[in-house]
């Protein structure tokens, strides 16, 4: 009965050192929607971020209240008028890394990778694609990195100033050490 | 004498218009919002995550956006990407605690230490989500 429990709990043991999961807590994330009259940008150094090397699941997720930008009069107004962020406090990727089985991940370098998901900002959730860069760091660490377009309209975030002082059209980039 | 009202009346516009670009242009874009300000809400790590996990929206009502000074345990104390930086507090959950980024580097925290950190939460992810903290003497 006790070899059965330990032969049990190694194989299980075995299982767990195989779903080795990647995470951090304070990946980066910058939004950008300047115009060629305003610069609007912000970072959000809080976002929390885990992945699967078995199977490349992704999440990513982050506190649009955590979005610091410059000045103050901007930040409240992405925040009340354009995000309405105490309604809807987050934002987030979900999906898979592709092909994540092609990689080595224990060899330093950097890999071309693309995710696929569903982003969800405001409430409003859409499937797209997302292409990145997964580099393994010489200290075995792994490092992801990825810009993508969104149409501020796809996500029902609408403004008088969108189009005008602030582009249609925003940059998101995220920039995550994972342990 | 209707020389020195003239003169009078002068400086009285001036200051007037002074005293809108101040108000109007300069302060709203150069003022922060700075937590050591503001008054915060008393609060233990352990109650505030247990107030999360419990009912997030009503929690958020209550605290998100606010300042909130925080009582608990450093569970961790790390340098973020950015070279800022954050406490992990603990709660009674293992899995979920508040997460800190403070203003300015604290080297002489350690693991274990008891202490209140005051900032403005942010939200609820796998942690509590505190920015701009510092911390309470």
């Amino acid at each position: 009965m006790k070899n059965c429990l330990f032969i049990l709990s190694l194989i299980f043991a075995l299982q767990v050192s195989a779903q080795k999961m990647y995470s951090t807590k304070s990946g980066q994330v910058k939004f950008n929607a300047s115009s060629p009259v305003e610069t609007i940008r912000a970072v959000n150094n809080q976002g929390d971020s885990r992945w699967l090397e078995s199977n490349g699941q992704l999440v990513f997720s982050v506190l649009i209240k955590g979005f610091k930008f410059e000045n103050q009069l901007m930040e409240d107004h992405f925040n009340e008028n354009y995000m309405e962020s105490s309604k809807f406090p987050k934002a987030e990727f979900k999906g898979y890394i592709n092909d994540l089985q092609r990689l080595d991940l224990t060899k330093a370098g950097a890999n071309e990778v693309k995710a696929e998901g569903t982003l969800t900002i405001q409430g409003v959730s859409k499937k797209m694609t997302v292409k990145g860069t997964l580099t393994v760091l010489s200290s075995g660490k792994i490092m992801l990195k990825s810009d993508l377009k969104i149409k501020l309209k796809d996500f029902n975030i609408s403004g008088s100033y969108i189009g005008s002082k602030i582009a249609p059209e925003a940059t998101i980039s995220l920039y995550c050490i994972y342990e | 004498m209707k020389q020195k009202i003239l003169i009078g009346a002068l400086i009285t516009i001036l200051i007037a218009i002074a005293a809108v670009w101040f108000f109007v242009f300069y302060a709203p874009t150069h003022f922060k919002r700075d937590v050591a300000d503001e008054k915060g809400i008393q609060i233990t790590a352990a109650s505030l995550v247990k107030a999360y996990q419990e009912n997030e929206t009503n929690a958020n009502a209550l605290y998100l956006d606010k300042p909130i000074e925080i009582k608990g345990e450093i569970a961790e104390t790390k340098t973020d990407q950015a070279g800022n930086t954050t406490i992990t507090l603990k709660s009674e959950d293992p899995f979920a605690s508040v997460f800190c980024t403070l203003k300015k580097a604290e080297p002489s925290l350690k693991v274990g230490q008891t202490i209140t950190v005051k900032g403005i939460c942010t939200g609820f992810l796998s942690d509590v989500v505190l920015k701009d903290a510092i911390i309470v003497p």
